[in-house]
């Protein structure tokens, strides 16, 4: 028990010490992919490769043997199977400030989430817009979803 | 009875995850084990959904989310076995503690570059913030100045077994930020430290 206390400490302790996130700052990196996937940024499609950051307002996109895995700046873990569309709505960590919000569309696809430390800190600043309805976390919660598409 | 009723829940949820359109949810365990909770609103109702290993099906934003239903590991792994195998290492952090008044490593940690580096590996990371802190002994300027002298030192056990420079960023809080609090001027081993981050 003793140790993921340590763990969040010390992930909140550099979170403090992180600057705010303004908009031009990335929200997030890709770490792994797989087959074809793209990120669609201000009306254009490219390719998406590991290393490469995340910014507001992308739309990532996973063709049919695509798949994608992504660690957001507050350690939240998402990743995507084929077929899938995930929108970054929103996304604001700065507990310094004491602001938080997290919001991502989830169009299509399947998606496997783990809560990472707005999760944790502000939960109810989490919200995600899905074909099923809106998904409100009452605490730091993971799972996994599927939503089929007309596929 | 019962066991039969289970059977044609799950056989109606493994039809659902084979062919059907509908919308499924489901919640996993925690780090620690435990289950979080959400809830589901849409414009046939709300349902919460609040334990581990149970999903919920939706056909739609107007249909009435169902009640949590069973769903097996062996179903899940099968319905995200491709979104799972894409799931990103979660980042890791690691305290490296020091001789007193020194950028020397105690025995223990020196042993702990290892395991670092490897996670490193593991991760392919290119973001690895390493972070030096002091106890009270000593005044503040001579702590900020050794904090750094260890972060660096760290630094450079890590550059110095493979590990590219520029995906390291160094900073440090002399004893500013200690992990045990102190009355000035108080040794504390606890204290002299050097913290790891790798993502």
């Amino acid at each position: 028990m003793k140790k993921p206390v340590m763990g969040f400490l010390m992930l909140l302790l550099w979170a403090l010490c992180a600057p705010s996130w303004a908009e031009v700052q990335h929200i997030g990196k890709v770490k792994g992919t797989n087959g074809i996937v793209s990120i669609q940024r201000a009306g254009k499609m490219i390719p998406a490769f590991p290393h490469m950051k995340v910014y507001l307002n992308d739309m990532l996109v996973t063709g049919s043997d695509g798949v994608i895995g992504l660690l957001l700046e507050d350690n939240t873990l998402l990743s995507m199977g084929p077929m899938s569309r995930l929108a970054l709505d929103k996304f604001d960590f700065s507990p310094a400030q004491n602001r938080y919000a997290l919001q991502l569309r989830m169009e299509q696809g399947t998606f496997v989430y783990l809560s990472g430390l707005m999760g944790k800190l502000a939960p109810y600043a989490v919200k995600l817009d899905t074909p099923a309805g809106t998904i409100s976390m009452l605490k730091e919660t993971n799972f996994m979803a599927r939503f089929p598409g007309d596929e | 009875m019962n066991r039969i009723c289970c059977f044609a829940v799950v056989s109606m949820l493994a039809l659902v995850g084979c062919s059907g359109k509908e919308n499924l949810i489901v919640l996993t365990p925690n780090a620690g084990g435990t289950a979080g909770a959400m809830e589901l609103t849409n414009e046939g109702g709300v349902v919460t959904l609040d334990q581990a290993g149970k999903a919920i099906i939706v056909k739609g934003r107007q249909a009435k989310p169902s009640n949590l239903v069973d769903i097996s590991d062996a179903e899940t792994r099968a319905l995200f076995q491709d979104a799972l195998n894409a799931q990103p290492l979660a980042p890791q952090s690691f305290l490296l503690y020091f001789e007193f008044g020194t950028e020397n490593l105690t025995a223990e940690s020196t042993q702990l570059i290892d395991v670092i580096l490897q996670s490193i590996h593991e991760r392919d990371s290119r973001d690895i913030s390493v972070v030096g802190h002091t106890d009270r002994a000593g005044d503040y300027e001579y702590n900020l100045a050794l904090s750094l002298t260890r972060a660096k030192s760290v630094r450079d056990l890590l550059v110095e077994r493979g590990v590219a420079a520029d995906f390291i960023q160094l900073s440090s809080h002399g004893e500013g930020n200690p992990l045990v609090s102190t009355a000035d001027n108080i040794a504390e081993a606890k204290n002299r430290r050097v913290e790891v981050m790798v993502r």
